[in-house]
């Protein structure tokens, strides 16, 4: 009977999760044109910062312990320093290769980064508890939704508009957006690359970060393989969003995470196990109907 | 002072050659023009001078610093500007924003609202359209901001190609006329691509005219006009020539 809130709670919850993911990976792709696969890697990597090293099935809190004042801006910090790292050591030393050298690197960096994971922790998934407390459902609007869906929803919209506040008001927004159009023009006018490259990976970093604290609260596990599929998602929903478009982004994330979610609530039970064959369906389509993606940016040609 | 030298210069891109044995200097607040037919080299030798393409051979000198191999950013420090081919103007930015991005390099931050607002005085139509998306100016407008960003990095040298492309003949005077008053008024050492070495006789200046990668011909652009030189140089491509 509360059937419709409910939907909308956990559209907008899973969208506002797949949306600030997206925009983790827009965000480089814009500055360097690089598809940064190792992206779900950071936020595994965050994930297991959480917790004590060990191999153990039960996870014992490390960094989880420090309270939530503490805990959120140092995984945030943990998470950008893991993608500036990674820059610094990996992508700036193909920055002028091909499009698709790059985009191997980044694999090859998440695979590294991923058996990392493997021989600190095994491969077997960890019960975590991260704020368990935040799982306990509340009323709204007569339905009954977890409290954390609704922390999701407003996180997403915090960050949806802090970034536009940096991006419209700050030096280095100004330097990213100019960059993000044209690279070298923003270089002739003393636009230095590596501080705009590096700003860009530190965002994204701390997106992961993000990512991590929530997926980490909702699903109560820790699992080596948990940046793969979000990753995925994230990727289509920037390249159905317009690659290199923020705002696309965004609405793409929050577009895949409804249509996610209505599959879920409206297919016929026999068909539901099928729910992603049926969204990547809807993907290709919307590719086929708008192969720049569906917020693609204005086409920048000169004017004569 | 801002004196530019370029000794004996190539560019290479591949294994095809730009440019080679280039050499000449520029002096402080000189207008220089580089002129040629297509293919000669003119754009590749802006951008080795600017850091935007890397130099085979050779070397690049501003008052004694040398440029080679420093990063386009690092030589935009150095007092250096560009005002590129085909404007390359920010367009998904508003016009005030464009403006804005070649400052960070400034140390006199007081000033640069100032250089703004003279702009906007050089440029009355880029300060009614300051909050305006930037790609949504005409061709002419937009090369007119192409120079106020570039200003706005407070240059010593700027370096101008092709300011005439694909704009209305009245448009290039108004473009030529700014130019010229700003090198008034600014003592700017200006060196501009130009294809039409009628235009640059008329605007006035030295020209240097290269051919297949290297320098043909240095001298007045007026004589210039009506030597054998630039016949030469264009080599029968008449089509060159139409402008004139």
């Amino acid at each position: 009977m509360n059937a419709i809130p409910q939907l909308l709670f956990d559209a907008l919850s899973l969208g506002g999760i797949y949306a600030m993911a997206a925009l983790g990976i827009a965000l480089i792709f814009g500055v360097m044109k690089l598809v940064n696969f190792a992206h779900g890697e950071y936020i595994a990597f965050c994930v297991f910062a959480l917790i004590v090293p060990s191999t153990d099935a039960v996870a014992v809190m490390f960094l989880g312990k420090a309270p939530a004042i503490l805990l959120i801006p140092m995984l945030l910090l943990i998470g950008a320093v893991v993608a500036v790292a990674s820059e610094f050591f990996v992508f700036r030393h193909v920055r002028n290769a091909t499009p698709v050298a790059m985009m191997i690197s980044s694999f090859a960096l998440g695979f590294v980064i991923q058996n990392t994971l493997l021989l600190i922790y095994s491969s077997r998934p960890k019960a975590v508890s991260l704020w368990p407390e935040l799982n306990q459902p509340v009323s709204i609007i007569g339905a009954s939704i977890p409290l954390l869906q609704i922390i999701v929803i407003f996180t997403t919209l915090l960050v949806v508009v802090t970034l536009a506040l940096l991006l419209k008001r700050t030096r280095i927004g100004l330097e990213m957006r100019a960059a993000a159009e044209n690279f070298t023009m923003a270089r002739l006018l003393g636009v230095r690359a590596n501080v705009v490259i590096t700003g860009a990976f530190a965002l994204s970093g701390a997106l992961a970060a993000a990512v991590a604290l929530i997926m980490v609260t909702q699903t109560g596990v820790a699992d080596i393989r948990m940046g793969g599929q979000i990753m995925l998602v994230a990727f289509i929903a920037t390249v159905i969003g317009g690659l290199g478009s923020l705002p696309g982004a965004v609405a793409a994330g929050f577009l895949i995470g409804a249509a996610s979610v209505i599959l879920q609530g409206f297919l016929p039970l026999e068909a539901r196990p099928f729910r992603d064959a049926f969204l990547y369906t809807l993907v290709i389509v919307s590719l086929l109907l708008r192969p720049d993606g569906l917020f693609a940016p204005r086409s920048t040609k000169p004017r004569v | 002072m801002s004196k530019l030298g370029i000794f004996d210069v190539a560019v290479r891109y591949g294994k095809v050659p730009a440019l080679s044995d280039v050499s000449f200097t520029v002096e402080e607040g000189e207008r220089l023009f580089i002129s040629g037919p297509n293919g000669a080299g003119k754009s590749s030798l802006l951008k080795a001078i600017c850091g935007a393409a890397p130099t085979s051979h050779g070397r690049i000198e501003v008052d004694g610093d040398v440029l080679n191999g420093r990063s386009p950013e690092a030589i935009a420090r150095l007092g250096l500007t560009m005002v590129p081919e085909g404007r390359e103007i920010f367009g998904t930015l508003t016009v005030e924003e464009n403006l804005r991005v070649g400052t960070g390099i400034r140390r006199d931050k007081a000033a640069i609202e100032t250089d703004i607002e003279g702009v906007y005085e050089s440029f009355p139509i880029l300060g009614e359209r300051r909050h305006a998306n930037a790609g949504a100016l005409s061709g002419g407008q937009q090369q007119m901001l192409a120079i106020g960003r570039g200003l706005m990095t407070n240059p010593k040298l700027m370096l101008v190609d092709e300011p005439s492309l694909g704009l209305a003949p009245n448009i290039v005077d108004q473009v030529y006329e700014t130019l010229v008053n700003l090198q008034d008024d600014r003592g700017l050492t200006l060196i501009i691509v130009e294809q039409s070495s009628a235009r640059a006789a008329r605007v006035g200046g030295r020209m240097v005219l290269l051919r297949g990668g290297t320098v043909v011909g240095d001298g007045d652009a007026a004589k210039f006009a009506e030597s054998d030189l630039l016949k030469e140089a264009y080599f029968g491509q008449d089509q060159s020539e139409e402008a004139t």
